[in-house]
């Protein structure tokens, strides 16, 4: 319990270097709390996929994991048909992405939210000849 | 009349005895000492034997009457989603062998009359989510049972004569890691080794030893950052995502209590880093233990001796891949092991590089290996960014793949397919993923590509494995993705990517005989003799990783060919 006249006892100069100490303290915490955020989010981008409201790149999910059967970033045929230009309708691909082909395609549907999949189906709507 | 009585009693107990000792010619144990021995009439392991030569001692098959060989008998195991990529195995004229989902067969070898069949339940739902699967490499033998891998991360040990499950542990947590088994185990001195898949996958790659009489697990071994010192050789937090495993089995050299095994490579594949890759990129350093051969304790999996063969693999090119031929030359005992990137690398009995040579033509991912040190010269770093001038040689399926060689004793050759053919590639900063199931971690997207200035083909060469001198080859329009086998008859077999099997003479290389399977072939071939009588058992049925790559970039045959088909198919002569 504080002494009753400890705050009482502050002339005005030490009040203000104790109002400069706390703003040092409450900065000195923000920046500290910053730089740990940053390390949970650098090292939980490093192990979990990305949350829904954040960006969803889905070029990079191609060279992590859509690319290694679908060649050229989905332009060409390789152990997965070519998705460029494809003919297959919206739900087709969306039902492809969830449930998979069996011994062909993996299951994304615990992987990706339904959103991401939107996102994943206009990629490769988008998708063109690579230039040069 | 008590006397009279007793003759007729004494026929029937021979009788009875008569009977015993049949079925207990069936059930011979298996055990280290047999498989060392490796019987002329069996193929007790994938590799033929522990000097894995996958070479037969059988002569009755030879130059001068393989004219005849003719089609003894067929097994078809069903459900061959992905083909049929298995090794049979032979025991006192049982053959075992697997189908896809871990469908475990035992044939009568004379007729292939099933004797047992065993089926395990699967988990769909995790199989419904991998890539490399669900297709099965074969089984192991011994203690009178018979040992199988299952894509969702169990060894199953089965017994050898009902095909009733004796034990059934579970390895690895596939549920979570996304990878399971999907080699052949290794069975020696009591224990089941088996190596999990890796590489590609954010986990640490195990390779595990398993007591063969109780299925207890005896030791583990994480090829990714499993020691201190190797600890150190992955910069910040890439061990814990870092890839690795053993998915092919290696070896036991018995003379060393030691287990030979080769190891699969880093993830991601491909790294962004530039020639920095020591400080810079995905997962700096050199990535021990991945792509690397490795030599372990039997008895507690502790690390002995290893080479890395290709430090910081920045190319996919696995060590998993390669069979550990262990010879003698010069009174010096060897062990030639080909690396996935088209090198062959000659190493004593404790891994020390004596040689390394070149099997492959088209190979830019480095300048050269140093033959004397292993050293890797030249090599190809590269940026996030586009490869395509040169493509990077060899593809990602590599100069050499799991189809495994052989070396005849008799010619003293090494007979090994290589793999021509490169690859674009525009490689991207990724992430790993291991939550709420590991996904891949490629690292670039990619595409096959001919080499500079010329074609994409495969070749069969028969080299000097020590000094890897040519003394012939004989090209494919495709490589070839089965495995080789020779025999004492002086032929060299091989299963091709378009259907046929052929053989050739074993010192010259002319073919002398061949036959259309139907499907083509991505799996084992062996040979063995029941009752006098020699066969040859090879699988065919396409569809694996690699194969898929054929239809849509060589069309022809393999846009027909079925992905979820095939067959064993026995020969003899007629």
């Amino acid at each position: 319990m504080l002494p009753v006249d400890w705050l009482g006892g502050f002339r005005e100069m030490e009040l203000d270097v104790l109002k400069l100490h706390l703003k040092k303290i409450a900065l000195l915490s923000a920046v500290l709390g910053a730089s740990l955020a940053w390390a949970e989010l650098v090292r939980a981008q490093s192990a979990s996929p990305a949350p829904d409201n954040e960006a969803f790149d889905v070029e990079q999910v191609f060279a992590g994991t859509c690319g290694f059967c679908h060649s050229d970033g989905g332009r060409a045929a390789g152990k997965g048909p070519q998705l460029m230009n494809s003919p297959r309708d919206d739900d087709f691909l969306r039902n492809r992405i969830k449930h998979g082909k069996q011994g062909a395609m993996p299951a994304f549907d615990g992987a990706f939210t339904d959103a991401q999949i939107d996102q994943m189906i206009k990629f490769i709507r988008a998708l063109k000849p690579r230039e040069g | 009349m008590k006397k009279r009585s007793s003759y007729p009693v004494v026929f029937v107990a021979l009788s009875i005895s008569a009977t015993l000792a049949a079925s207990s010619t069936f059930a011979q144990t298996v055990d280290t000492a047999r498989i060392e021995a490796a019987g002329q009439n069996d193929w007790l392991t994938y590799h033929g034997s522990y000097k894995s030569h996958h070479y037969s001692p059988l002569a009755q098959v030879n130059t001068t009457n393989v004219g005849n060989l003719g089609v003894a008998w067929m097994h078809i195991p069903g459900k061959s989603t992905r083909g049929v990529q298995s090794m049979p195995l032979v025991a006192d004229g049982v053959l075992y062998y697997t189908g896809s989902y871990s469908r475990t067969f035992a044939l009568n070898g004379a007729t292939g009359e099933v004797l047992w069949s065993y089926f395990p339940e699967l988990d769909e739902v995790l199989v419904a989510r991998q890539t490399h699967s669900p297709y099965n490499r074969g089984v192991a033998l011994g203690e009178g049972k018979v040992y199988v891998g299952t894509v969702d991360g169990r060894l199953i040990a089965l017994d050898a004569k009902t095909g009733k499950v004796a034990w059934d542990t579970k390895l690895i947590d596939s549920q979570k890691l996304t990878v399971g088994f999907t080699g052949a185990p290794l069975y020696a001195k009591g224990m089941v080794i088996i190596g999990s898949q890796g590489g590609e996958w954010p986990g640490r790659g195990p390779i595990f030893a398993v007591d063969a009489a109780t299925g207890k697990k005896k030791w583990e071994f994480l090829t990714v950052a499993g020691t201190e010192e190797a600890m150190k050789t992955w910069g910040g937090d890439s061990w814990r995502t870092g890839g690795g495993g053993g998915w092919m089995p290696g070896t036991y050299d018995s003379e060393t209590n030691t287990i030979l095994w080769g190891t699969a490579n880093p993830a991601p594949l491909y790294d962004w880093s530039g020639p920095d890759f020591k400080t810079q990129g995905a997962r700096p350093g050199d990535n021990l233990y991945t792509t690397s051969v490795i030599g372990l304790d039997i008895d507690t999996g502790k690390l002995k001796f290893y080479h890395q063969e290709l430090p910081h693999d920045a190319w996919d090119f696995d060590s998993s891949v390669g069979e550990f031929v262990m010879l003698e030359r010069d009174g010096q005992k060897l062990v030639v092991h080909p690396n996935k990137g088209g090198f062959v690398f000659v190493y004593d009995r404790n891994l020390g590089v004596k040689n390394v040579w070149r099997l492959v033509q088209n190979i830019n991912f480095v300048k050269d290996i140093d033959p004397k040190t292993g050293a890797l010269i030249g090599r190809r770093d590269f940026p996030a960014g586009k490869v395509t001038e040169p493509p990077l040689c060899p593809f990602i399926g590599g100069g050499i793949s799991w189809n495994a060689g052989s070396y005849s004793p008799k010619t003293g050759l090494y007979y090994k397919i290589g793999q021509e053919w490169c690859m674009t590639l525009d490689i991207q900063k990724t992430t790993p993923v291991t939550t709420p199931q590991a996904q891949l971690n490629i690292g670039a997207d990619f595409k096959m590509a001919p080499p500079p200035g010329g074609e994409i083909y495969g070749h069969l060469d028969a080299r000097d494995p020590v000094t890897g001198a040519k003394k012939w080859e004989i090209r494919y329009p495709e490589p070839p993705l089965g495995s080789v086998l020779s025999t004492a008859g002086n032929l060299v077999f091989v299963p091709d990517s378009r259907g046929t099997i052929h053989a050739y003479d074993a010192e010259t290389g002319t073919e002398l005989w061949n036959h259309n399977n139907g499907t083509g072939h991505q799996g084992g071939i062996v040979s063995y003799s029941v009752g006098g009588k020699q066969y040859i058992a090879v699988v065919a049925g396409f569809g694996g990783m690699l194969a898929d790559e054929y239809a849509p970039n060589f069309g022809g045959v393999y846009k027909s060919m079925p992905r979820d088909d095939g067959a064993l198919v026995v020969f003899s002569l007629k």
